[in-house]
């Protein structure tokens, strides 16, 4: 039984996820405790729970103290079946924190998976839908498994009833490179708007397009008109030649589009003037898949505390080991073998 | 792991919105289906039928937010929500038909949404117990904050509570003391039955009926019901007292019910009358048996329609006032005997105490004496007190077998002011108790003892009348009338001796005409 200290490092609901996939890989039963502990709600949350009772039916596991509020979770996971499954996520939480729960499980599991995840879409706290699609799922095909994403209906907080589909083909994964972006081959601008008025989309292209040099046809307004609630994000896409980075902005009541968009653009610059590939988001992501891969390694900009948890909660699984190496003031290596 | 249920109120205005605003107002019942740390299995959403199809928005937008939560409508009827009875009453029938599985779900019971009146209501229910659960309120976040907000649950049960608890207890056992007029009384039947009246005086607005004798403090308790209810705001008008024994003829009915200008002779002006003057007040009818027969079909449709109409009045005048009634007659016997309407009788006696006698109540006594010093020492602004040994032996007179007290609180009354008046230096003496214990023993073996039926058939105010010449002859010829069975066996009994010289002609005829001097008659005392 791995004993996991859940407060240890950003104590967030991250290493519940991460124990959990990594619970799925390797067919090891942990048990947490100290669950977000100094968190102002401690223990499990709803978003948690519906992760823990995913996870807990794709694994046939075992599980002791999955409630509301729990401190304390026992975990002891079954076989992975593939299959379909469909979860949906209260409180509009991000449908895309449950995908990260059982994506490694379902990796390598016998047989194909599709899921239908519904909640939130496009959520400040995670990876949006695009992410996952443009950015994640093209870097994990070139590892072996297949992902195909396909959104049904974009959900934004408040309201949620976001709806996206996820097919899984599972392959063995394996070790690769990732130190060069390669040259940038093109820049888009996608702002999303559901429930509100067009203007907030043409004055953040307006911005974020005069400063990023985006070219007008690579300016796109993305009518959002089946979501349940209002919502508005900004989404630019960076396509290098061996990676694309997809960089985000939230729309918030009070907030001005202008300064949504200079945000945005002032972070796509970040990550070009870093010239490296792979950027903070994308580097929580990639951890696991490295890890079930034995090896490969990647560059990318300062690592978060996020990343600095998970290489904790990972090595507590897997027998692998990680070098984090200072290249640059805003570069860094990850190699794993 | 128990399921939570949250049972609540579809708030009309709170729930709702305009659909293209909406996830930009706060709704409280959508808001509690939105927070990390709050599962809610099942919500169980009251709503009122014409407002059912209004509920299909916020149902939606909950799927939406909480796809973990069951809703369940349940139809509610009250036609008014700010009408407090008809809302407790909807949501005790509520309560009373739900299914509680209290070892299986977990209630939280929403206190957030409709009228004031409704919170109140599902407070009280859920203190009472009638809602095994504790109470949930949500509060709208700091503005422009999409989230939320907060939300508090309140257990009632818990001991941070208590001093709550212990002051409404505090509260209760204040107004016992109240009713007993700060007498410390010890007789278990009295304290529990001040137990009941105060429960009854407190929380209903029903005729009561005080029975017992005379001098039991019947007007006393009426009295003081009245002030509770006047500190608790439950009666605005005045409390209005007669005594039913006083009221004889054409004024009983214009001083119970008014009459106007010229009504009958000697109707100069309108009057009002006692019901209307107790108008959202407290109407104290002592001695109720006394009431004639008329005047008893008046009340009984005062109190059923709170209108009646005047003397001489076309139109009916309405008024709405608490009935207290006291007699101290057996009122069964009354209707038996066809003196008394049973149907007003049914009316007034929902709520019937029986006051004891003092002798009834002899533990009480020497708290009584103490209030009487105590009162004594206010009115003449001195204090009064028994030195031991008078102590002693006032005492063991009083709660004797000597001390018969058949005036009740009024023969001790006026036992203590006689002694406290005498008292030199504010000290009762051996000898000042020794003289009041032979004058309470003459007065009570003195024929004036049986007065007492003079007064249970004239009234107090109807003995004042009578000469002390002639009612030992009354009482006598009362008490003849009582124990027969009719107006000829009764003149048998009475005039036995002259019949035996032949002297009288008609018995029946000569006790009538007797009676006839002191407003009784054979209805008096046969059918």
């Amino acid at each position: 039984m791995i004993e996991i200290d859940g407060s240890r490092g950003e104590g967030g609901g991250q290493i519940i996820r991460s124990a959990l996939g990594l619970s799925l890989v390797t067919g090891k039963a942990f048990q947490i405790k100290n669950i977000r502990a100094g968190r102002k709600k401690p223990g499990l949350l709803r978003q948690h729970l519906t992760a823990v009772r995913a996870a807990a039916e794709i694994g046939s596991a075992r599980v002791e103290g999955d409630n509301m509020g729990s401190k304390t979770l026992r975990f002891e996971p079954g076989s992975v079946k593939g299959g379909h499954y469909h979860y949906a996520v209260g409180t509009a939480g991000s449908a895309n924190l449950v995908l990260q729960a059982v994506l490694p499980g379902l990796l390598q599991a016998d047989e194909p998976s599709e899921l239908i995840l519904e909640g939130g879409t496009h959520n400040q706290a995670s990876p949006p839908f695009d992410f996952l699609k443009n950015t994640f799922a093209p870097v994990l095909h070139r590892m072996g498994p297949k992902l195909s994403l396909t959104l049904d209906r974009h959900g934004f907080y408040p309201a949620g009833g976001g709806c996206m589909t996820v097919q899984i083909e599972p392959a063995p994964l394996k070790p690769i490179e990732l130190n060069e972006r390669g040259a940038l081959q093109s820049i888009e601008a996608h702002a999303v708007i559901a429930r509100l008025a067009k203007h907030i989309a043409d004055r953040e292209l307006n911005t974020v397009g005069e400063r990023l040099e985006i070219p007008h046809e690579h300016r796109h307004i993305r009518f959002a008109g089946e979501s349940q609630g209002p919502g508005n994000v900004l989404l630019v896409t960076l396509t290098g030649e061996h990676v694309t980075e997809t960089i985000c902005g939230f729309g918030d009541r009070g907030m001005r589009a202008e300064d949504l968009a200079e945000a945005v653009a002032a972070e796509a610059q970040a990550y070009l003037n870093a010239d490296v590939p792979v950027g903070a988001h994308l580097a929580d992501q990639l951890l696991i898949p490295f890890a079930m891969a034995g090896g490969g390694s990647f560059r990318t900009t300062a690592p978060s505390s996020h990343f600095t948890t998970n290489v904790e909660t990972v090595r507590t699984f897997l027998d692998v080991s990680f070098r984090v190496e200072h290249l640059s003031e805003k570069a860094w290596a990850v190699t794993v073998r | 792991m128990k399921k939570t249920v949250v049972i609540g109120l579809f708030g009309a205005t709170l729930d709702t919105a305009k659909a293209a605003k909406r996830w930009d107002k706060w709704r409280p019942t959508l808001s509690l289906c939105r927070h990390e740390d709050l599962l809610i299995d099942r919500l169980d959403l009251l709503v009122q039928t014409r407002l059912a199809n209004q509920t299909k928005r916020l149902a939606e937008d909950i799927a939406l937010v909480s796809p973990e939560t069951h809703i369940e409508l349940q139809l509610i009827d009250f036609e008014d929500p700010w009408d407090f009875e008809e809302v407790f009453a909807a949501l005790l029938k509520f309560a009373d038909g739900y299914d509680f599985k209290p070892d299986e779900e977990d209630y939280l019971i929403n206190i957030t949404t409709g009228t004031h009146v409704i919170q109140i209501c599902l407070f009280l229910l859920t203190e009472s117990g009638y809602f095994p659960g504790r109470l949930i309120q949500a509060s709208p976040p700091k503005k422009k904050d999409p989230g939320p907000g907060t939300y508090r649950i309140i257990d009632l049960d818990l001991s941070k509570y208590d001093q709550l608890a212990a002051r409404f207890e505090r509260e209760t056992l204040e107004a016992r003391a109240f009713l007993k007029s700060g007498i410390d009384t010890r007789n278990q039947g009295f304290n529990h039955l001040i137990e009941q009246i105060e429960q009854v005086a407190v929380g209903s607005p029903y005729p009561i009926l005080l029975m017992g004798p005379t001098g039991a403090g019947k007007t006393q308790l009426a009295s003081k019901v009245y002030e509770l209810k006047k500190l608790r705001r439950q009666v605005e008008g005045a409390f209005v007292e007669v005594n039913c024994g006083t009221l004889r003829g054409d004024t009983a009915m214009s001083t119970l019910f008014g009459h106007v200008r010229g009504a009958f002779t000697g109707a100069q002006s309108d009057r009002p009358g006692l019901l209307r003057t107790a108008h959202n007040g407290l109407l104290f009818l002592d001695e109720i048996g006394e009431l004639g027969m008329d005047e008893q079909t008046m009340l009984l449709r005062a109190l059923e329609h709170k209108v009646f109409m005047p003397m001489g009045s076309d139109k009916t005048v309405r008024s709405d006032f608490q009935l207290i009634a006291g007699t101290n007659r057996d009122l069964y016997d009354q209707v038996r005997r066809g003196r008394f309407r049973e149907d007003l009788l049914a009316r007034i006696n929902l709520w019937t105490f029986h006051l004891p006698g003092l002798a009834g109540r002899v533990e009480d006594i020497e708290p009584n004496i103490h209030f009487e010093l105590a009162r004594f020492g206010r009115d003449a602004n001195r204090k009064v007190t028994f030195n031991k040994e008078a102590w002693q032996r006032y005492l063991a007179f009083a709660t004797g077998p000597e001390g018969i007290w058949s005036a009740n609180f009024r023969d001790l009354s006026a036992s203590i002011s006689r002694m406290a008046t005498l008292a030199g230096g504010g000290r009762i003496n051996q000898e000042i108790v020794e003289e009041e214990i032979g004058r309470l023993k003459r007065q009570w073996t003195r024929p004036d003892a049986a007065f007492a039926v003079l007064e249970e058939y004239l009234g107090a105010e109807g003995v004042e009348e009578v000469d002390l010449f002639d009612r030992a002859q009354l009482a006598q010829v009362i008490e003849v009338c009582r124990q027969s069975k009719n107006m000829a066996q009764a003149g048998r009994k009475l005039f036995q001796a002259s019949r035996r010289q032949r002297k009288s002609v008609n018995d029946s005829d000569r006790l009538r005409k007797y009676l006839a001097k002191y407003n009784l008659s054979a209805a008096t005392f046969w059918d």
